[in-house]
Formats: structure tokens, sequence, C-alpha cells
């Protein structure tokens, strides 16, 4: 017999009843007033199992009966709910909870740190060129009203360095002759400080900046820019990710779905570096493409380390001149605490993977096995 | 009157909400709405009074197809935000223009699915007031709030260029700062007063209507006593702070961090987590005397009434202690959390039972469907009101 409280269909008046099951699947409903109702188990809607919240038994005329006593209804109404009962044996065992959590976190890290760059990297070299122009269209436009200036390099200078990027530079990349690049100039100025960079947009447009021009002291340095920026370009990293911040933001909204806003805050932070993490993956995976290509045209890779470092120096240079009271030990340490939050890796591990590159070169190989961060 | 209060407890919903991640994760999603209505259903059936409880009658399957749809339009966006700069601007726009939409849709299946005491709940508001609560009085406090900046970025340039500035205009000006200021403060308790009722006064419980009278000049007061608090707070912590700065790190260092900022690092980030506390009060504060005044206002057919005791300081340490929780455990402490929370929200939630809830009864209502509900859901669109 299980106690409970019955419920006229959709009334709130309960009043105290009991239920029991006989033989041959029948179940009887006794009310307070001694009235009493017979019928089949098989008519009965039985809400799953949950934790230990009461549960309701709905009859055929929409009346309900309600109990706390789970342990007796599981006993006859476990084979009617397969799954949930499956459910409940799997959230009230504490080792499997413990099995079920451990397999979490190791999934979730797993999902984050390869199931997303492998599957962004998948989806994204199998749609069609044509999607990389879809997204660059207007970018160009974009960047020039908000962000450049028109170059003040001399024509010639341009012509002559565009030339050699054509001829020279862009037949070494054999993988997607889709690809049309082109080489534009432009200024880009905060204040004072004459910016130097070069982008690549995922359409094949590489945009290098003036101050990038005039800081590159050899052929070969700029040669090595070009190549890592032609790197994202091959390895669609813009439309990587694209996908993967798709991904971690849907992953996100279902894993805390019903958060609120002190927990957004932290999954904020947790996506940031998520994202900072993938797209160092795809600079260590544009330098190699550059290193590789670097080889196999004779151009030594220590001129890439020479030209970042000059680059790093010039932009600290400028900071400091800023900032004239400098307190070595802390800016080392605020630099460590930054690199998880940089898109770039560690400069002075990229320097230490072309050094290795150029140690190749140097043994005249064209192929060449590095250790260290990919 | 009597308490509400609540059964469940944190190993237990921890047990079911880590097996709810768990499917979630290895059916890559697909499970998410059944993990939703285990949820809920924890949530609402723990929620009880005189030993009679709340109930959330969705299934998993009934969301299922909703859910693909409301997965496919958040993933669109998614996409479309980050690939186009247009999207960027276009699609979060949409985004406004649908809230109060999906406000009221949301109300309307979540009201219906739920019940109390075997008696459903509904929500008789309309689509129409739901634009004026949620975009139009939002849009008219935006407007309020902005102008002054706005009038200023553009008139000041405009006039300097144009040679002197009229004395006019240096009298006019603070002038119409002061006014849009105080404005903006008076349409935000308007808004507040305006969105409470519309969400009270369309529920009803079975044949039951609630109703609710809210005074705009309560609100102003609440407003105004909440501004006053939050200075009187965030002037505490930064005095607070500084001290504490001072007597650790000692004065000449803090001063020479003034010049170089990478040495501030550790005294930025203490001054950081002192004023998420402090505002935390602030919420804290605002909520609770808000949620006092609504509940004391409010009646069931005139006939059943409700108070609330939620006190600033029970709530503001309430929030403090859950986010230090969830931080330290890197979130695996959520789950105590949000029983925590459910359970002090539920024991200051009091209702006069003195005529009883026997004579209510379910109306027939038409199913709703849950895509609005489901999409607000995806979207993080929430009410806002701390009911």
């Amino acid at each position: 017999m299980i106690l409970g409280q019955w419920y006229e269909a959709g009334s709130a008046a309960a009043q105290p009843a009991t239920l029991s099951f006989k033989e041959e699947g029948l179940y009887q409903l006794t009310l307070e007033n001694a009235l009493s109702y017979v019928g089949h188990n098989s008519t009965l809607a039985v809400s799953p199992r949950l934790g230990n919240v009461a549960r309701k038994i709905t009859f055929e005329d929409g009346s309900v009966f309600s109990t706390d006593n789970n342990d007796a209804i599981d006993k006859y109404f476990s084979k009617q709910h397969k799954a949930y009962s499956l459910l409940h044996t799997l959230e009230s065992h504490s080792s499997l909870v413990i099995i079920a959590l451990l397999v979490t976190i190791l999934s979730t890290g797993a999902f984050f740190k390869w199931g997303v760059p492998w599957t962004s990297k998948k989806i994204a070299h199998a749609l069609p060129e044509k999607t990389n122009q879809l997204i660059a269209e207007n970018s160009l436009d974009f960047l020039d009203k908000y962000l450049f200036d028109d170059s003040n390099l001399t024509l010639k200078k341009k012509e002559q360095i565009q030339r050699h990027f054509y001829s020279n530079i862009v037949p070494l990349s054999k993988e997607n002759r889709e690809i049309k690049y082109q080489l534009h100039f432009r200024d880009w100025s905060d204040g004072n400080l004459s910016i130097p960079n070069a982008l690549a947009l995922p359409s094949g447009d590489i945009i290098l900046t003036d101050q990038f021009v005039k800081l590159c002291k050899t052929q070969d340095e700029m040669d090595a820019v070009l190549l890592h920026e032609m790197g994202h370009v091959v390895h669609r990293h813009t439309l990587e990710m694209v996908i993967e911040g798709t991904f971690v933001s849907v992953a996100v909204m279902l894993i805390v779905g019903d958060s609120n806003g002190l927990v957004d805050m932290g999954v904020g932070l947790g996506s940031l570096l998520m994202s900072s993490a993938y797209s160092r993956g795809h600079e260590a995976e544009a330098d190699s493409y550059a290193f590789k290509h670097m080889l196999a045209a004779h151009i030594d890779p220590a001129s890439f380390s020479h030209i970042m470092t000059r680059m790093t120096e010039y932009m600290d240079g400028h900071n400091e001149s800023n900032k004239r009271k400098k307190n070595e030990l802390v800016e080392e340490e605020k630099k460590d605490i930054l690199d998880y939050l940089s898109s770039h890796p560690n400069t002075k591990e990229r320097i230490d993977i072309a050094n290795q590159y150029s140690l190749c070169f140097k043994k005249g190989l064209e192929v060449c096995e590095v250790k260290g961060l990919q | 009157m009597k308490a509400l209060s609540f059964e469940g407890s944190g190993s237990e919903y921890f047990q079911i909400w880590i097996v709810n991640v768990l499917l979630t994760i290895v059916t890559l999603g697909l499970y998410y709405p059944w993990a939703k209505v285990r949820n809920h259903r924890y949530f609402h059936a723990n929620s009880v009074l005189e030993g009679k409880n709340f109930e959330y009658h969705a299934t998993g399957k009934q969301l299922f197809f909703a859910y693909l749809i409301a997965m496919a339009i958040f993933i669109l966006y998614m996409v479309a935000v980050q690939v186009s700069p247009m999207g960027a601007i276009i699609f979060p726009l949409v985004l406004f223009l649908a809230i109060p939409w999906l406000i009221w849709r949301s109300l309307k299946f979540n009201m219906r699915i739920t019940s109390f005491s075997n008696v459903r709940f509904g929500f008789k508001g309309t689509a129409g007031a739901a634009y004026v609560n949620f975009f139009l009085y939002p849009f008219i406090f935006l407007l309020a709030i902005y102008i002054v900046p706005i009038g200023t970025a553009v008139l000041i340039p405009k006039l300097s260029a144009a040679g002197s500035v009229p004395t006019w205009i240096v009298v006019a000006a603070p002038i119409a700062a002061l006014a849009s200021i105080v404005f903006a403060i008076y349409m935000f308790a308007f808004m507040k007063k305006k969105n409470v009722s519309y969400v009270i006064n369309g529920s009803r419980f079975g044949q039951g209507i609630f109703s609710t009278e809210l005074e705009t000049k309560k609100f102003l007061m609440i407003t105004l006593k909440t501004l006053g608090v939050s200075i009187v707070v965030m002037t505490l912590a930064f005095i607070i702070l500084a001290a504490l700065a001072a007597v650790t790190v000692g004065l000449s260092t803090v001063q020479a961090g003034m010049n170089n900022p990478a040495a501030m690092g550790p005294i930025i980030a203490v001054m950081y987590v002192g004023v998420i506390f402090a505002s935390m009060f602030i919420i804290a504060y605002s909520v609770t005397r808000q949620r006092t005044y609504i509940y004391k206002n409010s009646t069931l057919d005139n006939d059943i009434q409700f108070e609330s005791t939620l006190k600033a300081k029970e709530l503001s340490w309430m929030m403090v202690t859950n986010l230090l929780m969830i931080m330290f455990t890197f979130g695996l402490a959520f789950p105590w959390a949000k029983v925590r929370m459910a359970r002090l929200t539920l024991e200051n939630t009091l209702v006069s039972t003195s005529g009883g809830f026997n004579e209510y009864m379910t109306q027939k209502q038409s199913e709703e469907s849950s895509l609005g509900e489901q999409i607000g859901d995806a979207f993080d669109v929430d009410v806002g009101l701390g009911l």
C-alpha cells in the first residue's frame, strides 16, 4: 500500500488516498471516503523518477495520485520507463557519478583541445573557395575606412616589391591554385606611432603597412613574413576562427545554459583564453608553413627571427619612451601572464624554432625535423 | 503567512546535473532538451508550500524540434555576426527587435507548463503590451541616457568650428544635461513599475487572477536610495582598499605604481574584486527592496497575499559566497550554489493560505509552442525582474 494524495482532474483540492497493486497488473485506488477504483496498470501514466521529488501518477480520467514513496512506485513501474530508470541509476550511484564527472572533465578538455580545432579545420577545408571571398568581401573597405590611411611609399618601391612577390614568392605556394594573391600597401598609425604589421585576408589579399616595409632590412625578411601570411590564407585560418568561435559559444551555451550573470563573467574569460589558444596554434602553423617554403626556396629562416625581433624592439622601444620608469623584473613577470592572453606564440619560442630551421638551412637541407610546439 | 520551502539538496542535484552535462556532451548537444526538463523539474517539484509542490510539465520530446530550430538560428547568428561587418550590426538589431516577442512567448510557455498543486498557471498578457514594455520604454530610457553625450559630441565640434560658442549654449547645456539625467532616473523607475505590472497582472493560476498595484513614486524612491547606497558603498570600498594597499605594500610603492601600470597589477586585481563585491551588495539591495514592495502589493484574486522577507545582507552574502565557491571549484560547485540560492529565496517567500487553494481549477488553454522560449534560452534573453 502506498500512501499519497489524490487530486481530481485539474483541481487543486487534494484528499488522502492509498494506491495498491494487485496480481495480474491491476491497481486499486482507495479514497478517504472508502470509495475505491480498480483498473489496469497499463492505463496509468507515471512521471519519471528524479531524485526524490514527489511522483505523479495520472489516471485515465485525468485525476492524479501524488506520493513521496518513490521506491514503492519504482518496484512496479521500473519497466515502464527503462531509459529513465537507467538515468536514475546513473544519478544515484556515487561511483557512477564520479566516473561521469571524470569522463565529463576529460571529454570537455579533449573537445576543446583537439575536437574543436580538428573539426573546424575539416569544415573550413570542406567549404568551397567562394566562402573565403564571401568573408573577405568588404573587409578591406572596412579596414580602409576605420583603420588605414593611404600608403606614403613611392610608386617605384611598391612596384618593385609587388613584382618580386608575384614572380618569386607566389609560385612557391603550390597547395591551392585557386587563391588569387594581391599585395596592398597602407599606412596604419595610432597617434604618432606608425604600426609595423602584415595582415592577410582569407581572399588572398595581403596588406603591408608602411612601417613594416621600412623595418625590413633585406628582401629575405619581407619574404619570410609574406610566406607566413600566405600560410594563414592556405590554411584558411580566418574561416577556422569563425567556426571555432561558433563551436565555443554553442558549447558554452549548452553546458552553462541556465546560469546567471556571475557565472557568465567567468565563462567570458574562459572563452577568451580558449580563442587565444586556438589563435596561437594558427600562428605556429603559419610559421612552419613559412619555414618549410623558405627552405625549399633557399631563404635562410633566420631572417624571420631577425624581422620579428626588430618589430618587437620597435614596439617595445616606443612603449618605453611613453613610460620612462621601467622596472625590469615586473615587466618580465607581466609578460609571462600576458602570454596566456596573447594571440601570438611566445616570440622567444618562435625565434627558437626559426633558428632550428636555420641550422637545417645551413646544412643545405630542404626538409627539416623541428622539435617544438606546432 | 506560510513560507515556501525547498526540499532538494546540493549533493542530489549535483548528481543530476553532472549526468546531464555528461549526456549533453556525449550526444553533441542533442540531449539538452531532456537535461533542461530534468533541471527545471528538480527545482519546481522541490518547491513546496504546505505539502503541495510545483511541477514542470514539459517533456524532452516535446521540446526537441523547437530546440533544433532555436539552435540553427543561434548558430546562423553567431556565424553571421563573425563573418560580415554588416551582419555584426544588422543581426544584433534584429535580435533587439525580437526580444519583446521572445519574452512574451517565454512567459506564455513557461506559465502554461508550470503547475502548483495540480493546477496550471497561465499568462494572458498581449504581444503589443510586451513591445511597449520591453521595447518602447527601454528605448526612451536609453535615449534619455545617451542624449547628453551624443549632443555634446555632435554640437560642440560644430560650434567650435563655427567660431565662438554662444552664451545661451553655456547656460542651457548644463540645464539640459541635468534635466535629461533626472528624466532618465524617473523613466527607469517608471519602466520597472510597468514591466513588473505587465508580468504580474497578466499571470493566472487556474481561474485565479494575479493583480498588483504599484506606484512609480515607490520605485523612484528605491532607485534613488540604491544610487545613494552605491555612492556610499563604492566610496567605502575604495577607502578600505586604498588603506589596505597602503598598509600591505607601502604608500611609496603605490605612488611609484601610479607611474608604472605594471607594478599596479596586484593592487588593481584586489580593487577589481572589491568593486565586484560592492556591486553585488548594491544589486542585492535594489532587488530585495523591490521584491519586498512588489510582493506586499500583489494578490491572487484579492484574497491570497504574498510577502518577501529577503534581506540585502543575506542575498549579497549568498551571491558572494556562491561566486567564490564556483570560482574555486572551476564550476563544479554550481549545483550547490543553485540549490542554496533556491532555498534562500523560497524560505523568504511567504503566502497567506487562510482561504486555501482548494477552489482553483485548471482552465482550458491552447497548447503553446516552445520555440520562442527556446530561442530566448539560446540567446540568454531574460525578463530580469528578480521576482
